[in-house]
């Protein structure tokens, strides 16, 4: 918390990183939260305030779906799982964001 | 705010809270489990978390934009789509455009001419006064009128004019009425000369009381309106001219205040102007002046039939017509319930024996606020008419458009079922194709409202006749506006709906494994229990409700066909007549009759013209009717007279049975004679020989004449009624003295071509008179019989545009069914199947639709063509000539549209049939 610069988010990305969450199976938005700043190692801090917005966006673009199930700790949670134009979505983001990432690191390599 | 609210309550928002809680109870659980006090832990969460509401809020605007995101996208979609198919798209847009733009050019005249409120203060509050009473055949207390009685189904004979005595008693009801106003268009001031510097032209005035522009509650343009001071004995001549007529006449409406003008010679000073949107309480005549009601004592005072003082005081002379506003807070039925007994009351003293006390006329108010319902009566019924056949063929249209996108809805399955396994949600794309629908029939909308605009336009000069334009004037309002988007977008969805619904019901697995080029399997309707598609079933609809459009369609034709091959008992052809009314320009009796005489003479010198008839009216414009009968015998109320001059009949070409024509000899002076029709000879003398007998016309003494020839019966008055009883009276023998005329020229060529030398020799024989009404004969008929042709002609356009889009439809529906079966046809020709048997299994669907549509509508048919019977002539409403054309054409039609796919699926090659599959 008291370097939130570290965890701001480039635009985009949020939806990017939750779509990958999902592709080891359905997730409730708790669980979401915690995976992306668990893998992240805790350099990525999700805030939960723009979570939800970002969940309901994918659901509506057809990305994933949701249900109401039971959680781990036996509470009532609203589960996420990916669609197949979900998984079509993140592959080309995916490749997007590799190609941007490798042309940033092309520049900032040749830069003194 | 409010929205928001109202989103907040929904199922949606509900759901993201009780998600949000769930969130904050694994976030509490986590932070316990760090051993964090409970309180602690349930603070960190909601830290964590953020304001909950404002999270609501965030998804609830992402939703709003992401709906009109979507919107946008499947517009533009939809765009893309039927750009792809313009074949598709093009007809579709015509038959939409061509179906939505009828509907609003023929509401846009039921708009104004049933909702339109006269451009005066407060038109609700205005009521007309009208008296019905049973028919009257016998004696009646209305013992003279100047003014129309209707007849109407109800109510019997009805009318709003009144005697003088009357109105003032009807003046004096202040409890329930604020103003009590009269006007009346009488023959003073109905058709008379206006003299504005020297240069004199026909005009129509109306007489008002000088309560009548504060009872309206118009103000003046410029000037002053008639006040009730310039409305009594011996006031001074004053006129208020109409915004229009200042213009027309002056050039100017501001200045003509001041100016001295001349109404059948006599001098009126102008007092005013009226507003230029005003056109008097009867939207179906506009006067060109008003002038205070006493003014007729002045205009009538030269004319031996004219105003006399007495007139005002007679109780059984019915000529003004009243209206009256209500007082604030008093109903209708309250005003009725108090005057009804006060008229009933009155009336009662004017009648002067039984048989008049047996039948009262009983007074009834009506709603004011359109002014006098005179176009109501004329056009709502055809309107209403062409409305219903323009709403069946925007069905017929609705269903076709529909057809075209279910099988466009077919060839897009593949489509449809790759957007549905992408995670699409089934309402999505449903909601993808009714906005493609929707779109269409928005573009069909606004081409539609282009229609409309050029149908408009037609249909002001198609309904009025020409003569009359300015009367119907409709126009496209935002009411109007409104009406054509609505009908639109409920077209949209109710042609798109059951495609969309339709399509989207796809058996993934099925639709996927098809290949590209094969047809899809038959898919039957969603009421599956029913042996047709939902293809079959709008054929069949549309197929029945052109079966309709067409028996209306034959029974106007018939009707229009009947009125034209009516025997007229004279010769239509080369004739040609106008008006005179030399009254106007200051002809009085008896001189006025030589006038008459001498114009005659001059217009039968002119190289070309044949002979001259002149006689008070045209032989189809009216009738005129007094008592006549044989000495001592009672009158025959049907028959009719006219005042002719010499050679009348002659000239009309009426074939004179025995005896002779009116002839120069029969003038003033010489004994009174009269020709007879066949019809009265009958009535009045049965196997006797009329020639020589007597006839007496109008009561003591009346005139006597000698009959001298007997006519064959020739119309007189409407076209659509047998030819009454005629009596044939020269018009210089006395009484009735004439007035105006109707001159007759039989000439050897185009008559019109003779209007100009008729026009010039009127003017040398007296240059202040103006001629009216020239026409030929045969326009005149023309006009006459102008509802039946109107209807006609647009009852067969529209019978034409209903069988072509129902055939488009049906040859649409068997040509994908030929398509569907290619191969199992070219099965069947392999294993032997002849040519001739598979031409028929198609031709028999063709024939099956064909049969249920008409069973449907024939029953129909039958039970709703008494609605046009008033419409009809000669025939009975149920006319099997009409019918029976009606379903020939359709079935001759159905079968050459089923004929070209039928010939397409007999010349299939079974070789190529199979290798396509």
């Amino acid at each position: 918390m008291a370097d939130r610069t570290n965890s701001e988010m480039v635009q985009g990305t949020l939806d990017m990183l939750i779509l990958r969450t999902l592709v080891t199976g359905p997730a409730h938005g708790h669980t979401i939260a915690h995976v992306i700043e668990h893998m992240s190692e805790n350099v990525l801090e999700v805030e939960q305030g723009s979570l939800y917005p970002g969940l309901h966006r994918l659901e509506h673009r057809g990305w994933v779906t949701s249900y109401w199930g039971t959680s781990e700790n036996n509470r009532k949670a609203k589960f996420y799982k990916l669609t197949a134009a979900g998984r079509k979505q993140l592959t080309t983001e995916t490749d997007r964001w590799r190609l941007v990432v490798a042309a940033i690191g092309r520049i900032l390599g040749e830069t003194p | 705010m409010n929205l928001k609210r109202l989103f907040r309550r929904s199922a949606e928002d509900a759901d993201l809270s009780a998600e949000l809680e769930s969130h904050l109870a694994h976030e509490i659980d986590d932070n316990l489990a760090r051993g964090m006090s409970p309180e602690e832990a349930r603070r960190q969460a909601y830290i964590k978390l953020g304001n909950p509401q404002r999270i609501r809020d965030q998804v609830w605007e992402m939703n709003r934009i992401a709906w009109l995101e979507d919107t946008w996208r499947d517009f533009r979609y939809a765009a893309r789509v039927l750009a792809k198919a313009p074949g598709f798209t093009l007809v579709a847009l015509l038959v939409m455009a061509l179906g939505i733009g009828a509907n609003t050019a023929i509401y846009s005249f039921l708009d104004s001419l049933l909702l339109r409120s006269l451009p005066v203060s407060d038109p609700a509050s205005l009521v007309v006064l009208n008296w019905h009473a049973k028919p009257a055949q016998q004696d009646f207390v209305m013992q003279s009128m100047s003014g129309d009685v209707e007849d109407d189904p109800k109510l019997g004979s009805v009318s709003g004019i009144f005697p003088y005595p009357a109105f003032e008693i009807l003046q004096k009801s202040d409890a329930v009425f604020s103003d009590v106003f009269a006007y009346c268009h009488t023959r003073e001031v109905r058709a008379v000369s206006v003299a504005v510097n020297g240069q004199a032209d026909t005009a129509a005035g109306e007489l008002v009381s000088g309560t009548y522009f504060q009872g309206l509650g118009v103000a003046p343009f410029a000037g002053r309106v008639v006040l009730p001071d310039d409305d009594r004995v011996g006031a001074a001549n004053v006129v208020v001219v109409s915004h229009a007529y200042a213009e027309k006449r002056f050039g100017a409406a501001a200045s003509v205040t001041g100016r001295l003008i001349l109404i059948n010679n006599l001098p009126f000073t102008v007092i005013g102007v009226t507003p230029p949107d005003f056109f008097g309480v009867d939207p179906s005549s506009v006067p060109d002046f008003f002038v205070p009601m006493h003014a007729n004592l002045v205009l009538g005072a030269g004319d031996a039939f004219g105003f006399q003082p007495a007139d005002y005081l007679d109780r059984n002379y019915y000529w003004v017509e009243t209206m009256a506003r209500l007082r604030p807070g008093v109903s209708l039925e309250q005003a009725q319930a108090q005057l009804a007994p006060r008229f009933q009351h009155w009336v009662a003293t004017t009648a002067q024996n039984d048989q008049q006390r047996a039948n009262l006329p009983v007074l009834y108010l009506k709603q004011g606020a359109g002014g006098l319902d005179t176009l109501r009566r004329q056009f709502s019924k055809p309107l209403y008419v062409l409305m219903t056949l323009v709403a069946l063929i925007l069905a017929i249209a609705c269903s076709n458009v529909a057809n075209l996108l279910l099988v466009r809805a077919a060839s897009r399955r593949r489509e449809i079922a790759l957007r549905l396994t992408e995670g699409a949600s089934r309402w999505r794309v449903a909601r993808q194709l009714l906005t493609e629908s929707v779109l269409l029939a928005a573009l069909g909308g606004a081409l539609g409202v282009l229609v409309a605009l050029g149908g408009i336009r037609f249909l002001t000069v198609l309904l009025a006749g020409g003569s009359n334009q300015d009367l119907l004037r409709a126009e496209l309002n935002w009411h109007v506006l409104a009406v054509t988007a609505g009908l639109a977008l409920l077209t949209g969805m109710a042609f798109g709906l059951v495609p969309a619904l339709q399509s989207t019901k796809v058996d993934l697995v099925d639709a996927l494994k098809e290949t590209r080029g094969s047809q899809p399997r038959p898919r039957h309707g969603r009421f599956n229990f029913l042996p047709i598609s939902v293809n079959q079933a709008l054929v069949v609809g549309q197929i029945a409700i052109s079966l309709l459009i067409l028996v209306a369609a034959g029974l106007f034709v018939r009707t229009l066909s009947n009125l034209q091959s009516v025997n007229l008992g004279f010769n239509r052809e080369n004739l040609l007549l106008f008006q005179l009314n030399a009254t106007q320009s200051g002809h009085r009796n008896p001189e006025i009759a030589d006038f008459y005489g001498r114009v005659r003479q001059r217009l039968a010198e002119i190289p070309g013209v044949q002979s001259v008839g002149l006689a008070r009216g045209s032989l189809i414009g009216g009738e005129d009717q007094m008592p006549i009968s044989r000495p001592g015998a009672p009158p025959d109320r049907a028959t009719r007279y006219l005042t002719v001059g010499p050679q009348f009949l002659t000239t009309m070409q009426i074939p004179i049975l025995s005896g002779r024509d009116v002839e120069e000899s029969d003038r003033p002076g010489t004994p009174s004679v009269a020709v007879i029709n066949e019809r009265f000879a009958k009535i009045n003398f049965p196997g006797e020989n009329p020639l020589g007998k007597h006839l007496i016309l109008g009561i003591n003494p009346g005139r006597d004449m000698e009959i001298v020839g007997v006519a064959r019966s020739a119309h007189y008055g409407d076209l659509r009624r047998e030819t009454p009883p005629v009596v044939y009276i020269p018009y210089n023998q006395g009484y009735p003295l004439p007035n105006e005329m109707t001159f007759a020229l039989r000439i050897k060529g185009d008559p019109l071509a003779f209007v100009n030398t008729v026009r010039e020799i009127v003017h040398q024989a007296d240059a202040g008179l103006p001629l009216s009404e020239v026409r030929t004969q045969k326009a005149e008929i023309g006009d006459a019989m102008h509802q039946e042709t109107v209807l006609a002609e647009l009852c067969s356009a529209f019978a034409m545009l209903a069988l072509t889009i129902a055939c488009v439809g049906l040859y649409g529906t068997i040509s994908y069914t030929v398509a569907r079966r290619t191969g199992e046809i070219g099965i069947r020709m392999a294993l032997g199947a002849q040519r001739g048997p598979v031409l028929w299994m198609v031709l028999r669907e063709v024939v099956v639709l064909a049969a249920v549509g008409l069973a449907i509508s024939l029953p129909v048919a039958l039970g709703t063509s008494k609605f046009v019977e008033s419409f009809l002539f000669g025939m009975k409403p149920n006319d099997p000539v009409a019918l029976g054309t009606a379903i020939g054409i359709l079935l001759v039609a159905a079968l050459l549209a089923g004929c070209v796919p039928a010939r397409r699926a007999a010349q299939i090659d079974p070789m190529t049939a199979l290798r396509h599959e």
